[in-house]
């Protein structure tokens, strides 16, 4: 097993200089064939540090948890020289610092600083000028298993020539606590620097000491604050309303201004179970844990983060780090079986949503963020520790770095499951077990860290390879710093029993400014302060802020790259205390120095008008659904029962007030409320039943009496078995105004999809077409979606024939009617899981499958909602089609297919739907080796173990006939598409990113900004998958506005003012389009008029 | 197998028939037995079965060998069970082998390899059963063909009876959904594994046609107040296991029997492995054939027995568990009087009502005690593979009384369940041992 992984990565190497090889020869520019770093020898550059680890009975993983965590690096000007130093904390050895001699030269100055530290446990390190002399002082934080003496933190006062005494116990900060990083930030903006101080625990908490730890503060696991009382520092902890219980694990922790009202916010990530900190500043020397409210999930095993604005929109974004390994192998031989009850009462007990790999958190403004980071492609970056973004390129986009690397193959699921046996071997030879060899018998998996070039549309590219970051090793903390003042950002990288990686940054051709901050004041780098420049269009903006990433901290100064832009228009300085300052016409490629002035102005609080308010909304909530379908079929990815609620509005009894119908879903029946004068009232004129789940509803006069008769669709999974009446769709004559439920209609029986009143054969009177989608319990079994022609008086009948493959067209969800072909008759658009939109030609006898025709690919998909309307202004009906998005595991494009294989395989009266999905370059079945167990015993026998699994394909799963006689739907996307009505057919272009962040599930067009052009509305998100999956929850209800030209921009919400947080499965506009509905799967019913 | 070879050869003896041919006579069939059984349990081990699993398991693997040496017997000491069970009895061929013993295990081991998932480990476990077969003359090697092909008509036979008995079906059923209501069962600390096979009772049993008449009977009711029984056994397992006493722990210990208890620290976890409840009583069972140095059929006719006994105990009990879906008392403890409070042993992942390892080692020592006797002493070393000292009883009924109070000193289970598991699981064994006695 652990040969495999550096092969791959050596064959990667062979690659990468075959690559450079072939560029090299077609004569391509020499500076585009040089990578952007370039890994320096530290030996060269007189650099002789190395974190080495000693694993004996004393020193091991056992006796302490984060023995393989790795050391920090700190960087700044010691000397005051112009030139960056690099200070290196070393777990067991003594901690090293090199001074910059310039031209990539340093010295050794550990002896001389007489700064080795104590032998102890050393863990992360900043730089602070903590007695506001200029000159940077260094913090250093201890841990381990020693006494509280060998666990006091240093602060190394700097003597102003390389020389450096611990005066740590003078000012208060010689803190005992088990810690892994100290930060300095001005809390309370009386103008020094606080301290927050974060620790972790020693001990391993189980399970069931929880919620006992929870509430008690521990003196050395607790993370601490520290004020700053004129050079002296008093724990304010409690008082600060700051967290201090056993279970916090602290690995991270970054200082911004989160919520932009001027005050310094912190988040701190923390391993395992107790979730990360979002600590919002209350301005008042007290903080709030606001993360339940800001994020909806968080990352699990948390690790290194970073806060800063990856897409430019003045709003900083916030990343956390977490473990989840980018390919098949590793994840496979990780993930274990999905715990349903475990998740759900960990959620009960208060830790919240959160799932194993990076959360990229995009700030949306007011305090609401989309979690985004595999849309981004940073979700899987393995056992990962300092994150840190950076414009490695200077191109005016922030890069990301990430390192990582665990020394022991941990987690492991057959350490887990077989490792045990070696207990009961050793008994069965009569031998001694022996836990420590049990430990470090485990296989070690060196892993390249990763760096990513930001593509400026909230999409990142590993250029890992490209850039010469792809060494494999053990790697921890990490630092940026311009180490040769040529104006871009080398990189200095703390690695485990391997000498650092020191990169330098070989960036031509782009301009950067670097700013450095000076105030006169106890905190005379300006800690804390934000700046902002703008160019054109364009803004960037930085916090300097040092301590980011994992147990290190960057040189107090702001590197903006510029790409190739001259010219900058405007900075903007806010210093720590809220003051602004402006500076305007600023020279490029320089480091400026800004001093703070005397004048300067105080920040103006801007109000925003939205374009919608919440109205009243009514009472109806399409309640709790309580079914796991996954414990009906394991394999599925999302649960089919959770489609409520539907609405469809008509006038029911002609007073010209609308009636809303508000689906139901069993347990839960269906109402129809009536709005008049601004009010939700009772219609009585109909009555519910709990038994059925509503698929579709949809109005129509069937029977040409000039009152509004009602078609529903029954849907859903639940427990429906295959005779359930409950599956049998509905009709509903309109009496004077009572509904009543036709005894007669056709009483065929699948899970509705979708369902249209159509003139099939042209007779005048409306037919329906009913999509089916499912059979409950047999997924993905095609059904046979339906034609019923109605004969005029509402009398609907089966019509076999009259739609392509005998009906079996695929899992249908939505539908549009449309003149396709402008014949003037309307046509039917068709979509759903595992197909692609077709479209069914009306021929005046029979819809017929012409989707070829308008369609020029394969848009195969995993679609959850159509809607139509003119987007482009030319007259004909475009549509837009919402799909499942971009922001999950899950890739998909026409060279990548995924493909689902369904058949009994093992015969004994069940399906067995297997999915196969790409990971990198290659197909492997999607599930886990725990789910596919459970779903077929012979292949219990066939992946005794979770390393034969983890390489397996759907070859090594089935034989060749096997899969062969298997049913096999496949999607080739999961964009979420506009498609443009032309004479040449239907041309699709993939809506904005934000919107490929959740599934889709509802559109509604409307005129939003009254501007004469069509907008439009998504609503989705998909809070019922596996949990591997997680919840996928980026939107809130997206008002996008359309140009008239096809073109689209999606508000924040913040400036829609639509802040919808959960799955909204229909929405629908009433009083000329001013007033939404939005209906939200599992809650009430939400409201929003547009504003005056 | 190699560390008893060198034992084996010493109670070898080799005799010669009238035509001069070798026979082997083993004398001691009972430990060869229990050793190629041990295999089958360390695979069960390796795959973490789950103790209904086992018991399932054994009573296929070892029926295999009782199939094959049943017809080179006159009789047995009681009557053949077979027809009580709803198997029809094959009559396999054995006259044309000179080693039906050979044959026997060798189907044992057959059946093992088809019907667990690792069973691919027993293959090099028949290929020292081959050798030693030879290698003690139990047979010719040019007889190995007709013995192996006659252990694979049985193993075959065994095979497509198991996979017609609902095991397969399993995987088509809709899982089981705790619910969060008062008193119901719901996963427990530390790894809360998902519920062990709550559709265990669509099992087909071989004797117990019809589950219902070995119903426990009702539990107490779910009801906190002071003075409700439910209550005062649940203060009751607090009061008893705060006072452990040495001894009491050690049978809490030595009865645990749990194939998976996780050791969790940080990211790291580890599995700690032990046999299962059947397979400590498969291990008496071997105890007492060899102490009273039975002959391989009768060695394999009493395994079996406990085996499929053990198979239907099991089947009755897990229907129990689940129409009852009573709280484990870890849970209902942390939840409503001490939140630290923590069993002594590491709480199974099924529902309580009733304790499967009363029923089950109850219905196997009235099957023991009625063939080998009462008051049988014997010396159980079943656990000391797994850390745990050998342990002296002085009847069968005395180890399932102290299996059954294991539980409650190892804070597992209420007072009920175990009282009634012993009935339980005693009703069961007499009803299938009356079936012999008719």
């Amino acid at each position: 097993m652990p040969a495999l992984n550096p092969s791959i990565r050596i064959n990667k190497w062979i690659y990468s200089i075959l690559a450079f090889l072939i560029s090299f020869e077609s004569g391509m520019a020499q500076e585009n064939s040089s990578p952007l770093f370039k890994e320096l020898n530290p030996r060269k550059l007189k650099i002789g540090f190395k974190n080495n680890l000693r694993e004996d009975e004393q020193n091991n993983i056992l006796r302490y948890e984060y023995f393989y965590n790795g050391a920090g690096v700190a960087i700044g000007d010691l000397d005051n020289d112009g030139l960056n130093d690099i200070f290196f904390t070393s777990n067991m050895s003594s901690n090293e610092v090199y001074k910059n001699l310039g031209e990539w030269r340093f010295e050794d100055m550990t002896k001389k600083a007489g700064i080795a530290g104590k032998k102890s446990w050393t863990t992360g390190v900043a730089m602070v000028d903590i007695n506001a002399d200029g000159w940077l002082d260094i913090y250093v934080s201890y841990s381990g298993k020693g006494d509280v003496e060998s666990r006091r933190n240093e602060l190394w006062i700097n003597q102003k020539d390389f020389t450096f005494l611990d005066e740590a116990k003078e000012y208060g900060l010689d803190d005992p606590s088990n810690s892994t990083q100290a930060l300095f930030f001005d809390y309370d903006r009386d103008g020094d620097l606080d301290m927050y101080l974060l620790n972790h625990h020693i001990e391993v908490i189980t399970e069931i000491e929880f919620d006992q730890a929870r509430g008690v503060r521990h003196p050395y696991a607790g993370d601490k604050l520290y004020r700053n009382d004129n050079g002296k520092f008093i724990d304010v902890s409690e008082a600060a309303r700051i967290k201090g219980n056993a279970l916090g694990f602290g690995l991270g922790v970054v200082s911004s201004d989160v919520n932009d009202d001027g005050w310094p916010d912190l988040l701190v990530t923390n391993d395992y179970i107790e979730p990360d900190y979002l600590y919002i500043n209350q301005k008042d020397g007290t903080f709030e844990d606001k993360t339940t409210e800001y994020f909806q999930h968080i990352s699990h095993f948390s690790m290194g983060a970073d806060i800063s604005d990856i897409n430019n929109d003045g709003l900083v974004d916030i990343y956390t780090l977490d473990m989840l390994p980018e390919d098949n192998e590793r994840q496979k031989l990780l993930y274990g079986p999905e715990n349903y009850e475990q998740y759900a009462l960990m959620v009960e007990r208060g830790f919240y949503h959160q799932n194993m790999r990076n959360m990229l958190q995009l700030n949306q403004g007011d305090g609401l963020f989309s979690e985004i980071g595999q849309m981004a492609k940073i979700s899987n970056t393995d056992w990962s520790w300092s994150a840190l973004f950076f414009d490695a390129n200077n191109d005016g986009n922030k890069d990301l770095l990430v390192t990582n690397g665990y020394y022991r193959d941990y987690t492991n699921r057959d350490f887990l499951k077989y490792k045990g046996d070696y207990y009961f071997k050793q008994a069965v030879a009569n031998e001694k077990a022996d836990t420590l060899h049990l430990v470090t018998s485990m296989t070690s998996t060196p892993v390249s860290n990763y760096i990513f070039e930001s593509n400026g549309d909230l999409t990142f590219t590993d250029r890992t390879e490209d850039w010469n970051i792809d060494k494999p090793g053990f790697s921890s903390g990490a630092a940026y710093a311009d180490l040769d003042n040529d104006g871009d950002l080398d990189l200095v990288i703390n690695n485990l029993n391997e000498p650092p990686g020191i990169y330098e940054n070989q960036s031509k051709g782009s301009n950067y400014l670097t700013i450095k901050l000076k105030e006169d004041s106890q905190n005379p780098f300006a800690v804390g302060s934000r700046a902002k420049i703008t160019y054109g269009k364009n803004q960037q903006i930085l916090d300097l802020q040092p301590v980011r990433g994992f147990q290190s901290s960057v040189p107090p100064v702001l590197h903006f790259g510029l790409g190739d832009e001259e010219k900058i228009e405007t900075i903007e300085i806010t210093w720590p205390d809220g003051s602004i300052q402006k500076l305007s016409d600023v020279g490029i490629n320089q480091i400026l120095e800004i001093e703070k002035s005397t004048s300067t102005s105080s920040a103006l609080a801007e109000s925003q008008k939205t374009i919608f308010t919440a109205a009243e909304a009514p009472n109806y909530s399409s309640g709790v659904v309580g079914f796991n379908d996954f414990k009906r079929q394991p394999l599925m990815i999302s649960m089919p029962s959770y489609i409520a609620p539907v609405m469809a509005k008509a006038d029911l009894d002609g007073d010209g007030n609308l009636e809303v119908y508000f689906g139901g879903t069993k347990g839960t029946p269906a109402e129809i409320k009536t709005l008049k004068d601004g009010k939700w009232i009772d219609y009585s004129g109909f009555k519910g039943d709990s038994y059925y789940t509503d698929a579709v509803a949809r109005f129509a006069d069937v029977n040409g009496d000039g009152m509004m008769d009602l078609f529903v669709g029954s849907g859903g999974f639940h427990d429906y078995i295959s005779s359930d009446e409950g599956l049998v769709d509905r009709l509903y004559i309109n009496q004077n105004g009572n509904l009543e439920l036709s005894t007669d209609f056709p009483d065929y029986k699948f899970s509705t999809g979708t369902a249209e009143f159509v003139d099939v054969n042209r007779d005048g009177n409306p037919d329906l077409v009913v999509g089916a989608r499912m059979l409950p319990g047999r997924y993905p079994e095609i059904p046979t979606s339906q034609i019923l022609l109605n004969d005029g008086s509402g009398n609907f009948s089966v019509s076999d024939g009259l739609l392509p493959s005998g009906g079996k067209i695929g899992m249908v969800s939505s539908s549009i009617v449309i003149d396709a072909n402008s014949d003037g008759f309307d046509d039917v658009i068709l979509a759903g899981e595992f197909m692609a939109p077709t479209f069914l030609i009306n021929t005046g006898s029979a819809l017929e499958d012409q989707t070829e025709k308008y369609l020029d690919q394969d848009l195969s998909g995993w679609w959850g909602s159509l809607a139509k309307g003119d987007f482009d202004g030319d007259g004909d009906e475009d549509f837009l089609a919402g799909n499942f998005g971009l922001n999950s595991q899950f890739v998909a494009n026409e060279a990548k297919r995924l493909k689902l294989y369904s058949a009994d395989f093992d015969q004994n009266g069940s399906i067995d739907p297997i999915l196969e999905c790409y990971v990198e370059d290659e197909a492997y079945p999607f599930p886990s080796r725990d789910e596919l167990l459970d779903q077929m015993v012979s292949m219990r026998s066939k992946f005794t173990d979770y390393a034969s699994y983890s390489t397996a394909k759907m070859e090594d799963l089935f034989s060749q006939e096997e899969l062969e006689k298997a049913q096999v739907l496949t999607a080739a996307t999961l964009e979420s598409y506009y498609l443009e009505n032309t004479p040449e057919g239907f041309k699709a272009t993939p809506l904005p990113k934000l919107l490929q962040a959740f599934p889709i599930y509802s559109i509604l067009p409307i005129d939003v900004n009254r501007d004469g052009n069509l907008d439009f509305i998504a609503g989705g998100n998909q809070n019922f998958t596996r949990i591997r999956i997680g919840m996928i929850d980026a939107g809130f209800g997206m008002v996008t506005l359309g140009d008239g030209k096809g073109n689209f921009n999606v508000l924040k919400p913040n400036e829609s003012g639509i802040t919808i947080k959960g799955d909204i499965k229909s929405t629908i506009a009433l009083e000329n389009d001013s007033l939404v509905l939005f209906g939200v799967s599992q809650g009430p019913i939400e409201s929003y008029k547009i504003n005056d | 197998m190699i560390k008893r070879t060198g034992i084996l050869v010493g109670v070898l003896l080799i005799c010669f028939n009238t035509f001069g041919s070798p026979v082997s006579k083993v004398s001691s069939w009972p430990e060869i037995y229990a050793d190629e059984l041990f295999h089958i349990t360390e695979v069960m081990v390796t795959d973490v079965a789950s103790p209904p699993v086992a018991a399932r398991i054994y009573a296929y693997t070892n029926l295999a060998s009782f199939l094959v040496i049943e017809g080179s017997t006159e009789s047995f000491r009681y009557p053949e069970f077979l027809p009580f069970t709803y198997l029809e009895d094959q009559n396999f061929d054995n006259s044309n082998l000179s080693s039906p013993e050979f044959a026997a295990i060798y189907a044992m081991l057959l059946v093992g390899e088809k019907i667990m998932p690792s069973g691919y480990l027993l293959k090099e476990k028949m290929q020292e059963w081959e050798s030693f077969g030879l290698k003690e003359k139990l047979l010719k090697k040019k007889e190995l063909d007709i013995h192996i092909s006659t252990a694979k008509k049985v193993a075959d036979w065994v095979i497509s009876v198991a996979s017609k008995d609902g095991y397969l079906q399993l995987s088509t059923l809709t899982r089981y959904s705790p619910t969060k209501e008062k008193g119901r069962w719901y996963p427990t600390p530390p790894a809360y594994i998902a519920a062990i096979e709550p559709e265990w009772k669509t099992i087909k049993p071989f004797f117990l046609q019809d589950l219902d008449p070995f119903d426990p009977e009702e539990m107490a009711p779910f009801n906190l107040s002071q003075g409700s029984s439910f209550r005062s056994q649940l203060d009751e397992i607090i009061e008893v296991t705060s006072n452990l006493t040495e001894e009491e722990q050690l049978i809490a210990n030595f009865w645990d029997c749990n194939p998976f208890m996780v050791d969790v620290t940080g990211h790291m976890a580890i599995g700690i492995k032990k046999i299962s409840p059947g397979g400590h009583w498969m291990g008496i069972t071997g105890i007492a054939a060899e102490m009273e140095d039975l002959s391989f059929a009768e060695t394999a006719y009493i395994h079996t027995l406990v085996g499929m006994t053990l198979h239907d105990a099991f089947i009755s009990c897990w229907k129990a568990k689940y129409e009852t879906d009573r709280i484990r008392p870890e849970t209902v403890i942390n939840e409503e009087l001490d939140r630290t409070w923590r069993p002594l042993l590491q709480t199974p992942p099924f529902p309580e009502y009733t304790s499967g390892h009363s029923v089950i080692s109850r219905a196997s020592a009235i099957i023991l005690t009625n063939y080998f006797g009462d008051n049988f002493d014997f010396l159980d070393t079943s656990e000391i593979y797994f850390g745990l000292p050998e342990r002296e009883f002085q009847s069968f009924l005395q180890a399932s009384e102290e299996a059954a109070i294991s539980r409650l000193y190892g804070g597992i289970h209420f007072r009920d369940a175990i009282e009634e598991g012993v009935k339980q699981g005693e009703k069961i064994g007499e009803y299938i041992w009356a079936n012999l006695e008719k």
